[in-house]
């Protein structure tokens, strides 16, 4: 059965939130054989933001899949808080996903028949936790999000930085090792889409979480801790994103002007 | 300093406009002036208080500008500026005519990028695509500060003018970014038609 736990590793910790080894991915054979990835490693430790970028075909989204278990690895080995998948049977890596990893979407991909508590629920509810508990859980993750007042409302009431609030809320609900964000901001205009990427940032700030976030926006990827940029399945550049300088002496010097 | 990697190259902001500016809401002394450009006008990047007198000495001489002597018990005399009709003729013409915006024809990285190309196999380590992976490390360096100062003004009751001027920094460098990729795409082409790339 499946090794892991929802129990979330205490930052600092020295196994990495997610670890790749070698990974490639081909899709298709003989001539028309797709080589989408070509040997990427990644070690991404517990409460680090990952960026990563890339023309459409370098692989990112493969990447994204493999890492969240959606498809497996032609080679290479993905690790997620320690466990191997591909050491995993079908049921064992599902149950991984649902509790260990939490995943945002463009396209938010809530459910439109539920309430927003209902969807942020529906992880721990289909995981067997009882109906009280998860309620419970639920909206704490919606207060932490800042979206506690939507409970009630269905997607479709919901503006589209709301329900990608929901949808974060729902990622973080089973307390995952990992968040995986595919292009957050893709369907957002630029401020809401700044808030959301305030809101996934002080998810890591404040509480260590771990995110692995493709995207095409450089504006979304600048929020990031690392940068990590594909090309033809390969690995092109990485790049800390420190700047030099710490959020502490920016905001000293921006208050010394105030 | 935040102030001094995101600084627009090439482009310098007319301190003498903004001194008439804020003349001509009323007298100010050098020390109010200074304060308001901080506060208000240049909130991201100081100016220092040479540039402000010499400034003022100018306007003056231009007749756009005059002062008086306030004397004041226990520190020294200060210098209250205050705007002439031709100061304010010229501030209200500044004001009307939109601002020169650089085409940047002589940039700095395309010349770069060319000369990387020229000298390429001739001189040890110099490569187009390393100068370019060096400008996307450092604009990337730069937008995130952009973004992180954004993230520190944002939470609650920033003025949002100087969002406004964040967004204005974080746009070019997205731009920029953009070109680079175009920069790239030219490289790619170029070595895929000539194999030693």
């Amino acid at each position: 059965m499946c090794a892991a736990s929802t129990a979330r590793p205490a930052k600092g910790s020295v196994t990495p939130a997610v670890e790749a080894q070698g990974l490639t991915k081909a899709f298709g054979s003989g001539p028309t054989e797709v080589q989408a990835l070509r040997g990427v490693d990644l070690s991404l430790r517990q409460g680090v933001f990952l960026a990563v970028m890339g023309p459409s075909g370098s692989g990112k989204s493969t990447l994204l899949h493999l890492v969240g278990g959606l498809t497996k690895p032609t080679s290479g080995k993905v690790l997620v808080g320690g466990q191997d998948l591909s050491a995993l049977n079908d049921d064992a890596l599902t149950l991984l996903r649902r509790r260990r990893i939490g995943f945002v979407f463009q396209f938010f991909n809530l459910l439109p028949i539920l309430t927003a508590l209902e969807n942020v629920a529906l992880p721990l509810i289909i995981d067997g936790v009882r109906e009280a508990e998860a309620t419970q859980r639920a909206a704490a993750a919606m207060e932490l999000v800042g979206i506690a007042h939507r409970r009630g409302h269905r997607p479709g009431k919901l503006s589209g930085g709301e329900q990608q609030r929901v949808a974060v809320a729902r990622a973080l609900v089973t307390e995952p090792v990992l968040i995986l964000a595919d292009e957050p901001t893709g369907n957002l205009d630029s401020t809401t889409g700044d808030q959301v990427m305030a809101l996934l940032r002080r998810l890591v700030d404040e509480r260590g979480q771990t995110i692995l976030m493709v995207t095409h926006d450089p504006r979304a990827a600048a929020m990031a801790d690392s940068l990590l940029t594909l090309k033809d399945g390969f690995v092109a550049h990485e790049q800390r994103l420190d700047g030099g300088r710490s959020a502490g002496e920016i905001l000293r010097e921006l208050e010394g002007l105030s | 300093m935040l102030a001094g990697r995101l600084e627009a190259k090439g482009a310098s902001l007319s301190v003498k406009h903004a001194l008439l500016g804020l003349l001509a809401r009323g007298p100010q002394h050098g020390y109010e002036l200074k304060a308001a450009l901080d506060g208000e006008l240049v909130p991201l990047s100081p100016l220092n208080f040479g540039q402000i007198y010499t400034t003022l000495e100018r306007l003056e001489r231009d007749g756009l500008v005059v002062h008086q002597v306030v004397a004041q018990e226990e520190r020294p005399d200060k210098k209250v500026f205050s705007l002439t009709p031709q100061g304010r003729a010229e501030l209200e013409y500044w004001l009307s005519s939109p601002s020169s915006l650089s085409l940047d024809l002589r940039n700095e990285t395309f010349l770069k990028f060319m000369l990387a190309g020229l000298l390429r196999g001739r001189v040890p380590g110099v490569h187009p695509a390393a100068v370019m992976a060096a400008e996307r490390r450092a604009a990337f360096d730069s937008l995130h500060e952009v973004a992180r100062a954004r993230l520190l003004l944002d939470p609650d009751g920033s003025p949002p003018e100087v969002g406004l001027l964040l967004d204005l920094a974080s746009l070019r460098l997205e731009a920029f970014l953009k070109w680079l990729d175009r920069c790239d795409e030219v490289l790619t082409r170029g070595a895929s038609g000539a194999p030693d790339g």
